[in-house]
């Protein structure tokens, strides 16, 4: 234990490590503080250039970007009301609401020290809860890693706001991306249709990339652009931070279990965390009425989610391959290439790059601190750049990068096809989160439903003969059937207040 | 880009039917009751399955419509013109992206990408001013990082780099 730990501190004190951990993590602000350049695009055009790290300063740049982003998302919420990334849409107005009031120091500020809170709760959900799981993984055979797959993919169409018929369509369409290619059991080429460059399959980063980055410029070019920031001058950040940590460390610590418990569902990430987090808090806050008008509590509690949903996040992807959010399904496309495969004995084999993760996810949180106050303070020079002048260089980075992965010009007919589909499917209501889980998940899926039909010889009761095999199938089937029990009770509920009334 | 759920719907149920079709055909493996022919058949069915429910509505009453933030202190943003070519606008990327992908080798990345960056830019409202020299500059910069320190063997074409 004492040597893993030692291990892991000398393979995390590099300079390359150090160094690209607080690139990423200048990067991750800056992306983040960006309306509309969210932390899953952020991590996505990253990834080519984690290509030419080694594996720790890879998953650091990863670790370390994402994190921050998630944080300075909140910082043009709370500034302009429009937020920066996607987890911190739930509380912008809020924090918008206390930057009037003349108390957006203590907003930014709580955005700060709750996310730095909330994620190294999360890392240490992370570090308990991973070793026990993965004992209990070593003996998964392929029935439970289908319905856990299975299950997975069902949670990311249950937390997606939108119908979930489409969300579950979206899924389909994500899968049958998968297909493609000549990696299936028969080793045919499925989908090809004699193009050459398919028969490898398509890859799910140019897809991701498409699906955040492209559809985002594509989205850029029909929507007004954002007004400018006032300048402003901020007293002290951190001011007050402590008073308040005392005053709702049961707010706060509420928020951290139910980020680390959305975190750990796969498909569920930090945006929902946060909504959840902050309706909570608003629900069970002794002084409901203040919510809207510039109050704080929502605010520590949504902040405190949403970053521990992040380091949670990657419990199941380290354990099980299927990724905890949209940013974890990109850092289990870098772990696979780095030769850190997913699965349970990744915990026994490679312990110390575990517990070097473990380190890096901490170091983040505390580094956020001070980065993220000179962001603050920052952030009204770097909000000016308009537009035009950020989406030209996004738009090349995407050419470029999605081009290095291959080395071929593939990758950019890739990207540029995913960045139509995601773009249409998010104008008509189809979640592109589903589908992105689909396209990650979907050749394990498969391996493990065909495996599991060979090994049944074709009979469907297997799937549900050993103990945990059936708990998982229980619960993937309620997660379909979820939605229309809700349905049905609403269907069911007008009737009944209906007839309560007209008694 | 907004479609009615009746012609979403309908294309879901003609891919899913195409899918099993497609998955139906392939050769099985010799001897064995499964193989690549099931998933695609299982997600086909599923996708026109869910193209059906689509079709029909089912579900549309979980949909939140999307809240437009409204502009305080009256500034509120003009709306964009509404003409039918506007809308083709949000196509310009993915056409830069296959423009990239034909020309690069040609006329060599700098100035692919220059072309790309100036376009862009100036779609999205930027002055000739400021385009110019974004233009100009960018390109050398992600060649630098990408090119250079990455090792990424970016086409030369017409105008190779300083370095």
């Amino acid at each position: 234990m004492l040597k893993t730990l030692i291990d892991a501190f000398a393979l995390i004190s590099t300079w390359e490590v150090i160094i690209a951990m607080f690139a990423a993590s200048v990067y991750g602000l800056v992306i983040g503080s960006l309306p509309g350049l969210s932390a899953t695009m952020a991590t996505a055009l990253l990834v080519p250039v984690t290509f030419y790290l080694s594996p720790i300063a890879a998953i650091a740049t990863i670790v370390a970007a994402s994190s921050m982003a998630i944080f300075s998302g909140d910082i043009p919420g709370a500034l302009l009301r429009i937020p920066g990334t996607p987890a911190s849409a739930a509380y912008a107005d809020e924090a918008y609401a206390m930057t009037r009031k003349g108390q957006a120091e203590l907003a930014l500020g709580a955005g700060v020290w709750f996310s730095a809170v909330g994620g190294i709760a999360g890392v240490l959900s992370l570090m308990i809860l991973a070793p026990p799981l993965a004992e209990i993984a070593l003996s998964f055979s392929t029935f439970e890693y289908f319905w856990l797959a299975l299950l997975g993919l069902m949670c990311a169409t249950l937390v997606a706001r939108s119908s979930p018929v489409k969300a579950i369509a979206g899924m389909f369409i994500g899968l049958l991306v998968s297909c493609v290619g000549i990696e299936n059991p028969g080793g045919i080429p499925r989908f090809t249709f004699g193009i050459t460059d398919l028969f490898g399959g398509i890859e799910p980063i140019p897809a991701l990339v498409g699906v955040f980055a492209v559809a985002q410029v594509m989205r850029a070019m029909l929507t007004p652009e954002p007004p400018p920031l006032p300048r402003r001058k901020f007293g002290s950040i951190m001011a007050g931070q402590w008073k308040l940590t005392k005053l709702y460390h049961w707010q706060m610590t509420r928020g951290n279990i139910v980020g680390i418990i959305i975190g750990v569902l796969p498909g569920a990430g930090a945006d929902m965390a946060a909504w959840v987090s902050y309706a909570m808090s608003k629900r069970f806050s002794k002084e409901p009425e203040k919510f809207g008008t510039g109050h704080v509590e929502g605010l520590v509690e949504a902040g405190a989610s949403n970053n521990a949903s992040i380091a949670s996040g990657w419990v199941p992807s380290l354990l099980f391959g299927i990724p905890g959010d949209t940013i974890a399904a990109i850092a289990i496309g870098v772990l696979y290439m780095k030769g850190l495969n997913p699965g349970p004995t990744l915990f026994t084999e490679k312990a110390s790059s575990m517990y070097a993760i473990y380190l890096m996810f901490i170091i983040a949180n505390i580094l956020m601190i001070p980065l993220g106050i000179a962001m603050i303070r920052v952030a009204a020079y770097i909000l000016l750049a308009p537009r035009s002048t950020v989406m030209p260089i996004i738009m090349l980075c995407c050419a470029v990068g999605s081009f290095a992965i291959g080395n071929n010009m593939f990758g950019v007919v890739t990207v540029a096809a995913f960045g139509v589909i995601g773009y249409v499917m998010e104008a008509n209501g189809y979640p592109v989160a589903a589908m992105v889980l689909g396209i990650v998940m979907g050749t394990m899926v498969e391996q493990a439903f065909v495996t599991s039909l060979i090994k049944s010889d074709g009979s469907v009761l297997p799937f549900f003969e050993r103990p945990v095999a059936a708990i998982l199938a229980a619960m993937a089937i309620g997660a379909l059937l979820w939605p229309v029990m809700v349905w049905i009770w609403r269907k069911v509920k007008p009737v009944q207040t209906a007839a309560a009334t007209s008694r | 880009m907004r479609l009615p759920d009746s012609v979403t719907g309908s294309f879901l149920v003609a891919l899913g039917a195409a899918a099993a079709y497609g998955g139906w055909i392939l050769p099985p493996v010799p001897g064995q009751p499964v193989g690549p022919n099931v998933f695609p058949l299982v997600i086909g069915c599923g996708l026109a399955l869910c193209g059906l429910a689509i079709v029909f509505g089912i579900g549309h009453s979980f949909e939140e419509e999307e809240e437009l933030i409204p502009f305080e202190d009256g500034q509120a943003a003009s709306p964009p013109p509404q003409s039918k070519l506007y809308g083709l606008r949000a196509l310009l990327p993915p056409a830069l992206l296959l423009f990239y992908v034909l020309a690069a080798d040609r006329l060599g990345f700098i100035i692919t990408a220059a072309i790309m960056v100036y376009v862009t830019s100036t779609a999205l409202g930027a002055k000739w001013k400021l385009a110019l020299p974004l233009a100009a500059l960018s390109p050398f910069a992600i060649h630098l990082i990408f090119g250079k320190l990455l090792r990424v063997p970016l086409p030369v074409g017409l105008l190779p780099t300083p370095w």
